[in-house]
């Protein structure tokens, strides 16, 4: 599934501006809460901000799309908080809460993943007794 | 004009004193000795894993010259319309002083002989090296990211000045709100442990281009000593790639389409290749 859709998106990277690197989150609209149900399609334990692909719907019923869920933080802080490179997997059922892209494209960053199967839970939330930071602060 | 002897013979001694003067020895750096390892023991115990507290530059805010003030206001203006203009871009390293003040992951300190090493895990593994070893700044400095840094130790606390940083560096309110120091910029640290496993870094950064008086800024870390949370590699742009595999079978990775303020989006999916 991979290699067809890697062909694709180098394609498309002439849409794209100069690298950002680390970024602002301000092009996701943080008072919207949107949950996508669907499958996660690949984990992406990158720098410096993981990502998730999932195919899924923002509306029960709605016709499957392929998302672009962004971490706030990396694998390093994510591994702080508890995730590891196996937290999620392609073939997992998720119910992911994401702030969207203000513009309306299928992008969002990750408030809360909820694992279908299991009931567990994950956020970007530092962990009890873990000293706090915002990785995404103004 | 006639030339005097007296003179002559003090220009024949210029010139054959001259090649005595360029086989003077160069600086070097002194092999360590036991006793310089051993008296490491008894500087502050830094070790470990360092978190920072959240930035939060505005409990005590630079004044900026009104030309940066007012570039400051049109910056936040954008990123709260949704469309932040990005101060860390292309991989550069932050450099100073966001080396310090807006590190969003940890840090740790190496202590050697003449020498304190700060290795940041935030994006590149950035690295700072600071002299303790007594000697002075270069008089005219190569710019760099981070400068360049002497210390010297006041009872506990390590007191380090920086100069010679590129005039690109920001001055950082936020991922994108910041401005260009424009050169000239002189940092100078006092960094201490303050209560237990709290470490602070106190900073007074003079940038006489765009401050109208030099900003006092601290930031707090606090000490972990869990394996879980050591430092890991970090690097700044994987994130803007997918792994794939080429044509010949080898691992590599392919670029992924972003939006303009660096949000990655899903690819375009491709149409089925015909059988």
């Amino acid at each position: 599934m991979h290699r067809r859709l890697f062909l694709a998106a180098a394609v498309s990277l002439a849409l794209a501006p100069g690298a950002q690197a680390h970024h602002s989150f301000a092009m996701y609209d943080q008072t919207k809460v949107v949950t996508l149900r669907g499958v996660v399609k690949a984990f992406l334990w990158t720098n410096p901000h993981a990502r998730v692909l999932v195919e899924g719907a923002p509306a029960p019923g709605g016709p499957p799309e392929l998302w672009s869920i962004e971490l706030s933080t990396s694998p390093g802080n994510l591994g702080r908080m508890g995730w590891s490179k196996r937290s999620l997997a392609a073939g997992d059922k998720v119910a992911i809460d994401i702030n969207p892209l203000r513009d309306g494209r299928k992008g969002g960053s990750l408030k809360k993943a909820v694992l279908v199967d299991s009931g567990k839970t994950l956020t970007t939330t530092p962990v009890a007794g873990q000293v706090g930071y915002r990785p995404d602060a103004k | 004009m006639r030339i005097r002897p007296l003179a002559l013979g003090a220009a024949l001694l210029a010139l054959t004193a001259a090649p005595t003067v360029q086989a003077q020895a160069p600086e070097t750096n002194p092999a360590p000795t036991a006793r310089d390892w051993a008296e490491l023991a008894r500087l502050p115990d830094w070790s470990g894993v360092w978190i920072p507290e959240p930035y939060a530059p505005a409990k005590t805010p630079p004044t900026w010259r009104p030309e940066a003030a007012r570039q400051v206001e049109i910056q936040k203006a954008e990123d709260a319309a949704g469309r932040p203009r990005n101060i860390y871009i292309d991989c550069l390293p932050e450099g100073m002083p966001s080396f310090v003040i807006m590190n969003l992951n940890t840090t740790e300190f190496l202590f050697t002989p003449g020498r304190v090493t700060i290795l940041n895990e935030f994006d590149g593994n950035r690295t700072r090296r600071i002299y303790t070893d007594g000697r002075k700044h270069p008089e005219d400095p190569d710019l760099t990211f981070n400068g360049h840094s002497t210390g010297r130790w006041d009872g506990e606390a390590l007191v380090v000045d920086t100069v010679g940083i590129l005039p690109q560096t920001f001055l950082p309110l936020g991922q994108s709100i910041g401005i260009p120091n424009n050169g000239d910029m002189h940092v100078q640290e006092r960094i201490a442990i303050v209560a237990p496993d709290t470490l602070r870094f106190d900073l007074v950064i003079d940038a006489p281009k765009v401050l109208a008086a030099p900003w006092k800024i601290s930031r707090v870390f606090h000490r972990s000593r869990e394996r879980a949370r050591d430092i890991v590699e970090a690097s700044c742009r994987q994130g803007d790639f997918y792994e794939d595999v080429d044509g010949d079978g080898n691992a590599v990775f392919r670029p992924i389409p972003l939006t303009e303020g660096g949000a990655p989006l899903p690819p375009e999916p491709v149409p089925a290749r015909k059988p």
